[in-house]
């Protein structure tokens, strides 16, 4: 198996040799900064091209690249005029990121155009037939996006995931974060002291503050999703087939796998959770353990009993 | 590695320059870098390079050599080697490299190599503080799209059968890749991380795609729109807690104070009663009558499951 490196670098030198063509001569600096490369790598990569060419191989027959002062030079190498097509993966990726954030109303009038453009060219009969739909509260996501750029603090009312209950905060906002069809907030919780995250769609109101802060240097990758803690309570839940889809959206442990159902552990801050997802799969769940969660269940079945009757 | 990048940069030019399509023989005897090598070995390296091409993009094709289909030879058409130019602007792919940077398809930053191909950016741009993560089920997600823009038929795994579909379209929607298209019995939509072995078509253009197809169209907005029960319009009450939430999830118009009362067009019950028992004791379906006593059974049936 050749390695991916090798692969990455020959498409990078297949991307560059019709760059350099076309302009006629390319200065060093700019085809640095352009195909990400540092000096080494692209005196490397033109030696490379040196010495390639039509079969004979003779000097003639040899493509020309070098670097001539500041500029790099390439040249005999029609066959390379132009560039090389996209890979499925790429060209979907492509298009889907500028989607995504066109969906999400922060992409600019260009990166339309550049949707537009690039949609003719890969899917030219095929414009409809591609979509990426991330959209959330844009006023929001506006908002708590430059509040993150010019690292503003922020006052949020905000409806707890875990305890259905709202609470005014006030929050620094260093990332604003799409994942599983959702839209997080992460940063600086000052009401509780310790950095959490949170949903945007949640954010009932929100107000942008004078007060500046201080965004953390090296911010990791923001992690979403729910680190289970010693408070927290478990239920064990038995699922059917047709209600498999929980584990696509909730933290949940496998306990065990089989043809007529899978067996999960659930673990929440609170039992409201897991008995609403009780109560929304009906027959399709058993619940063989967790008292709490049971207990709310019955409650909340009581409330609903009085109103539908 | 470096005989390997020089060895297959003059195969790829070869192939580009050839005529007509050209032996495995004839490539051992003409490119540079195979000639000393032993049957096996050639054999192997020239599979491997083939494979690396086509990893790569490379429209690598074995075709016949004569009208009688005795001999067959390796090719690359240069105009299907060379990209559908977009002829993007420079602040055009600026744009894009942004959105690149910020969107994560298969946990790697979606289509930065690609833009490489269209030129590359000069960078100077600073740390966004907005990502997407479209989700890790990349696997087939290439194939798709390949099906859907050059229209091969598919077959795969879903559910327990076998399906045979023409693919329309592709679309990400609540954090899921779907894929439309027709099957015997109609349209469907399946979510691509439950599809397992996935067989891509040999034919290009093997199907028609309607005119009027659209994928926003084909993909409704709500779980509960799509489904084949009988569509009832049905009322909801939200408590003025959930109201302003419920507004957001629906597209609606918050109220100011008090609760929120909508019409919903509902062709899959199963999925609306879901949604609105998520709300817990703070929504209720106020009619029709016949979907409150349903809500009501599911609520029974949770207790009794509960045990």
């Amino acid at each position: 198996m050749t390695s991916d490196r090798t692969a990455t670098r020959l498409s990078r030198i297949l991307a560059l040799i019709p760059y350099v063509l076309a302009k006629d001569g390319a200065k060093v600096s700019e085809i640095l900064e352009r195909f990400g490369y540092t000096e080494a790598e692209l005196t490397r990569d033109l030696n490379t091209v040196f010495f390639c060419g039509l079969p004979g191989y003779t000097p003639g027959d040899l493509m020309e690249a070098y670097i001539d002062g500041d500029e790099v030079i390439i040249d005999a190498a029609d066959y390379f005029a132009r560039a090389p097509r996209l890979t499925s993966m790429e060209a979907l990726g492509l298009m889907a990121a500028g989607m995504a954030i066109l969906g999400s109303g922060q992409g600019s009038p260009e990166l339309g155009k550049a949707v537009d453009k690039l949609t003719k060219a890969l899917l030219p009969d095929a414009g409809t037939a591609v979509d990426v739909d991330v959209s959330g509260d844009s006023a929001n996501l506006a908002a708590l996006k430059s509040a993150a750029i010019e690292r503003r603090v922020v006052r949020i009312t905000y409806r707890s995931l875990s305890h259905e209950e709202e609470t005014v905060r006030e929050i620094e906002p260093w990332a604003v974060v799409t994942t599983l069809g959702n839209w997080y907030v992460q940063g600086y919780c000052r009401m509780v002291d310790a950095e959490r995250v949170f949903r945007v769609d949640r954010i009932r109101r929100m107000d942008v503050l004078d007060e500046e802060f201080e965004r953390p240097e090296n911010l990791t990758e923001p992690g979403i999703g729910y680190t289970p803690s010693d408070d927290d309570i478990a239920a064990r839940i038995r699922l059917s087939p047709r209600a498999r889809w929980v584990l696509d959206y909730y933290p949940v442990d496998v306990l065990k796998e089989t043809k007529t159902g899978t067996e999960i552990r659930f673990t929440s801050p609170d039992a409201e959770i897991p008995a609403r997802l009780l109560l929304r799969l009906g027959p399709e769940a058993r619940l063989l353990e967790g008292d709490e969660v049971r207990e709310r269940l019955v409650a909340i079945a009581g409330t609903l009993r009085a109103r539908y009757r | 590695m470096q005989n390997v990048v020089e060895r297959v940069i003059n195969l790829l030019i070869y192939l580009l320059d050839s005529p007509s399509p050209v032996t495995a023989e004839q490539v051992r005897q003409t490119v540079a870098g195979y000639g000393e090598q032993s049957d096996d070995a050639f054999h192997r390296m020239f599979e491997r390079d083939k494979d690396l091409l086509k990893r790569m993009g490379v429209p690598l094709e074995l075709k016949a050599m004569d009208k009688w289909e005795i001999d067959f030879g390796y090719t690359v058409d240069p105009d299907e080697y060379a990209i559908p130019d977009p002829r993007l602007t420079e602040q055009e792919r600026v744009a894009l490299s942004v959105a690149a940077r910020m969107v994560r398809l298969g946990g790697a930053n979606a289509g930065l190599a690609g833009l490489l191909k269209l030129g590359g950016v000069e960078v100077g741009a600073g740390i966004e503080p907005l990502a997407a993560d479209l989700g890790a089920e990349a696997a087939v997600l290439g194939d798709l799209f390949l099906a859907v823009s050059e229209r091969r038929k598919l077959e795969f795994e879903y559910g327990g059968s076998t399906r045979f579909l023409d693919p329309y379209g592709i679309a990400h929607r609540r954090g899921h890749w779907y894929l439309i298209g027709q099957t015997a019995d109609g349209e469907r939509v399946y979510r691509v991380d439950r599809i397992a072995g996935l067989e891509v078509g040999k034919q290009a253009g093997a199907f028609v795609r309607p005119k009027r197809f659209h994928v926003k169209q084909a993909m409704s907005t709500h779980p509960w729109e799509a489904g084949t029960d009988e569509t009832v319009d049905a009322t909801v009450r939200f408590d003025p807690d959930v109201a302003w939430w419920a507004a957001r999830h629906l597209g609606a118009e918050a109220p100011e104070h008090g609760p929120l009362e909508v019409e919903l067009p509902v062709a899959n019950r199963d999925a609306f009663i879901g949604w609105v028992l998520g709300f817990g004791p703070d929504a209720e379906v106020l009619a029709p009558a016949e979907l409150r006593e349903q809500v009501l059974a599911r609520v029974e049936a949770a207790v009794q499951a509960a045990g």
